[in-house]
C-alpha cells in the first residue's frame, strides 16, 4: 500500500522562479490498484511521480510504503520497492549496453550488487523465455545493443525490465508519449496485460483522457499542485471524455478547460 | 628500427597499456575525462621509487604505489561528486597538487634505483636478456591486469559502473549508488596508472617528476588507436584492443623516431603524438562518411 499525506514540494523556494509544485497531496493507493494520472502541463503529476520515486524530495509531508517512511529516501534506496518506466524510450534503458545486460542491471533493482557474475547461463535463459513473451521476436537478439532497439521496443522491453524485480509499486511516467499511435497502443495493451498478470499496484501518467478512462481502475486529477477529482468503480465506469471535462470544469468553479487541447484525446 | 628498439618500445607500449586500461575505464566506462593520471602516474613512479631505494620490498613499494594513485583518484572523484566541481577542473586540481605532492615525496626532482632490487631483479638471472625480460614482464602483469578487469566489469558491480556511465539517471533507478560507483571507478583508475608508474620506475631505473606531462593524451592516444584498428564487440575486446592500441602507438612513434629519411628527432615526440592522436580520431569518421554518405547525424 502506497499512503502519501499533505505533500508539498517546493522547487526553488526563495528564488524568483519558485514553483509550488505539490500543495498538499493525499492519496492512499491500496495494494493491487492500478491508478491513472492526469492533469495539464504543469498540474504536478511528474512531481508526484518524482516524489514517490524519490528524483524529487517533499519539502514537507509524508510518502510510506506499506507502512514503511520513504519520504527523505533519496533514489537508489527506494529503488526495491519502486519500478520505473520513463517517458524517453532512451531514459529507462542503457543504449550502449546489450539488451541482457539491460535485464541483468534491472533484475538486480534494490538487490546489493557483489563481484558474481551478471550473466550467466541460467539468467540468460531466463532472459530469454520472458522477453519471448513480448513476441516481438527479439529473444535472438540478447546481445545487440539497446540503442539499436526502435522506441516501441525499447518501451516493451523497458515494462518487461521494470518487472523482473519484486516492486511495492510501478510508475509508468507518460510511457506511450512519444510512441506512434499504433506503438502506443500495443505498449499499453501490454502494460495491462503485465499489471494484471502480476497483480501490481501501478500509477500511471498520461496526457489523455481517454487512456486516462480505458485503463485501470481508478483516475486521478491533477491542478495547480492537487488533487482535484478522484473516481472509481461505477461512478468511474459511467464516464467519458466530455464528462470528465465537465466534472474538472465544475471543480474549478465553471472555468471551462476544453481548449486545452493536451487533456482531450 | 634495431631490435632493442623494438623491444624498447613494446616494453615503454606495454607500461602504458595499464595506462590505457585505466583512462578507458574513465573516459569510456564511466564517461568522466580525468587528468589525473598525469599527476598519479608520476606518483607511482614516485612512491615506488621512493620506497625502495629506502630498502622496502619491491613488490610492496608497488602496491603503495597503486594505493597512492587510487588515493589520487579518490581525492578529483570527491572534489567532482560531493562538492560539484566539473569533472575535468577536478581532475586539473589534483594534477596541479600531485606536482608538489611528488616533489615531497621523492624530496627532489628525481630518484634514481641503481643497486636496490626491484620486481623484475629475480627475473634477470634466467638467461634471457634484459630487455626481453622487461617486456615480458610487464606482458604477465598487462595481461593479469586485462582478465581481472574483464572479469570485474562482467560482474554485478561492473555492470552497475558501466550503466553509471551510461546513463546514471536510469541507474539510479535501478537501486545503483552512482556516487559510490563514481568513487571507486575513478580511483580504480588511477590505481592502475599508479602501477604503470610503479612499473616504469622498475624498469626504466628511475622516477622523475616531469614523466607524467602528456601521460592522458598517451593513454588517450592507446585507447583511441586500439578501437580503430580492433573494433571488437564485448568489453573484454575492448581492453584487449586498449593494450593493442598502446604498443601499436610505442612502435608507430618508435618507427617515426627512427626513420632517418623522415628527420624527426626526440623532441619532436609529443607533435607526433599529436598528429597520432588527431589522424586515430578522424580516420574512423572519414571511414564512417566513405561508407554511409547520407547518414551524416549519426555521431
Amino acid at each position: 500500500m502506497i499512503e502519501v499525506k499533505d505533500l508539498h514540494v517546493v522547487f526553488g523556494r526563495g528564488t524568483p522562479l519558485e514553483k509550488h509544485a505539490l500543495r498538499g497531496v493525499d492519496l492512499t493507493i491500496p495494494e493491487g490498484q492500478f491508478v491513472t494520472v492526469i492533469g495539464s502541463n504543469g498540474a504536478g503529476k511528474s512531481t508526484l511521480l518524482g516524489a514517490l520515486a524519490g528524483d524529487v524530495i517533499a519539502e514537507s509531508g509524508a510518502v510510506a510504503i506499506d507502512g514503511l517512511d520513504v519520504t527523505r529516501w533519496p533514489t537508489p534506496k527506494r529503488a526495491g520497492y519502486v519500478a520505473r518506466v520513463f517517458q524517453d524510450p532512451m531514459a529507462g534503458s542503457c543504449a550502449a549496453l546489450t539488451i541482457e545486460e539491460n535485464m541483468a542491471l534491472a533484475a538486480a533493482r534494490g538487490a546489493r550488487r557483489g563481484l558474481g557474475l551478471a550473466l550467466g547461463h541460467h539468467r540468460r535463459d531466463a532472459f530469454r523465455e520472458r522477453i519471448a513473451e513480448l513476441g516481438l521476436g527479439l529473444e535472438n537478439r540478447l546481445h545487440d545493443r539497446m540503442g539499436l532497439l526502435s522506441g516501441g521496443q525499447r518501451q516493451a522491453v523497458s515494462l518487461l525490465m521494470a518487472t523482473l524485480a519484486g516492486c511495492k509499486i510501478l510508475l509508468l511516467d507518460e510511457h506511450t508519449a512519444a510512441l506512434d499511435p499504433g506503438t502506443a497502443e500495443f505498449v499499453l495493451t501490454l502494460t495491462r496485460r503485465i499489471v494484471e498478470s502480476k497483480n501490481l499496484t501501478a500509477l500511471m501518467v498520461t496526457h489523455s483522457m481517454q487512456q486516462a478512462l480505458d485503463y485501470g481502475d481508478r483516475t486521478v486529477m491533477l491542478h495547480e499542485g492537487k488533487i482535484v477529482l478522484d473516481v472509481a468503480g461505477e461512478e468511474r465506469a459511467g464516464l467519458d471524455v466530455p464528462h470528465l471535462l465537465a466534472l474538472f470544469a465544475r471543480q474549478r468553479g465553471g472555468v471551462d478547460i476544453s481548449d486545452d487541447s493536451l487533456l482531450i484525446g | 628500427m634495431t631490435e632493442i628498439a623494438f623491444f624498447g618500445a613494446v616494453e615503454i607500449g606495454l607500461v602504458y597499456a595499464l595506462v590505457a586500461l585505466g583512462v578507458f575505464l574513465s573516459f569510456r566506462v564511466l564517461d568522466f575525462p580525468d587528468l589525473t593520471v598525469d599527476g598519479s602516474f608520476p606518483l607511482g613512479a614516485a612512491v615506488a621509487a621512493t620506497l625502495i631505494v629506502a630498502g622496502a620490498n619491491p613488490w610492496l613499494a608497488s602496491l603503495a604505489a597503486v594505493a597512492a594513485g587510487a588515493a589520487a583518484g579518490l581525492v578529483t572523484a570527491v572534489l567532482n561528486v560531493r562538492f560539484r566541481i566539473l569533472h575535468l577542473l577536478a581532475s586539473i586540481l589534483t594534477m596541479i597538487a600531485l606536482f608538489s605532492v611528488n616533489l615531497r615525496v621523492m624530496g627532489k626532482p628525481n630518484v634514481a634505483i641503481l643497486m636496490q632490487d626491484t620486481v623484475l631483479t629475480p627475473f634477470y638471472g634466467l638467461g634471457l636478456p634484459e630487455h626481453i625480460v622487461r617486456p615480458l614482464f610487464v606482458a604477465v602483469v598487462v595481461l593479469a591486469v586485462v582478465a581481472l578487469l574483464a572479469r570485474f566489469l562482467a560482474s554485478e558491480f561492473g555492470l552497475a559502473m558501466r550503466a553509471t556511465g551510461v546513463n546514471a539517471r536510469m541507474a539510479r533507478a535501478q537501486g545503483v549508488e552512482t556516487d559510490t560507483h563514481l568513487y571507486f571507478g575513478i580511483a580504480l583508475s588511477n590505481g592502475l596508472v599508479g602501477l604503470a608508474g610503479a612499473l616504469f620506475a622498475q624498469t626504466n631505473g628511475f622516477a622523475d617528476v616531469t614523466t607524467g606531462i602528456g601521460t592522458i593524451v598517451v593513454g588517450l592516444a592507446a585507447v583511441i588507436v586500439g578501437e580503430t584498428v580492433l573494433p571488437l564487440r564485448g568489453m573484454a575486446g575492448a581492453l584487449v584492443a586498449c593494450v593493442v592500441g598502446s604498443i601499436l602507438y610505442r612502435l608507430a612513434v618508435q618507427f617515426a623516431l627512427s626513420a632517418d629519411a623522415i628527420g624527426l628527432q626526440a623532441s619532436d615526440l609529443n607533435l607526433v603524438t599529436a598528429v597520432l592522436v588527431a589522424v586515430a580520431l578522424i580516420l574512423p569518421r572519414m571511414k564512417m562518411r566513405a561508407a554511409s554518405p547520407v547518414a551524416k547525424v549519426a555521431k
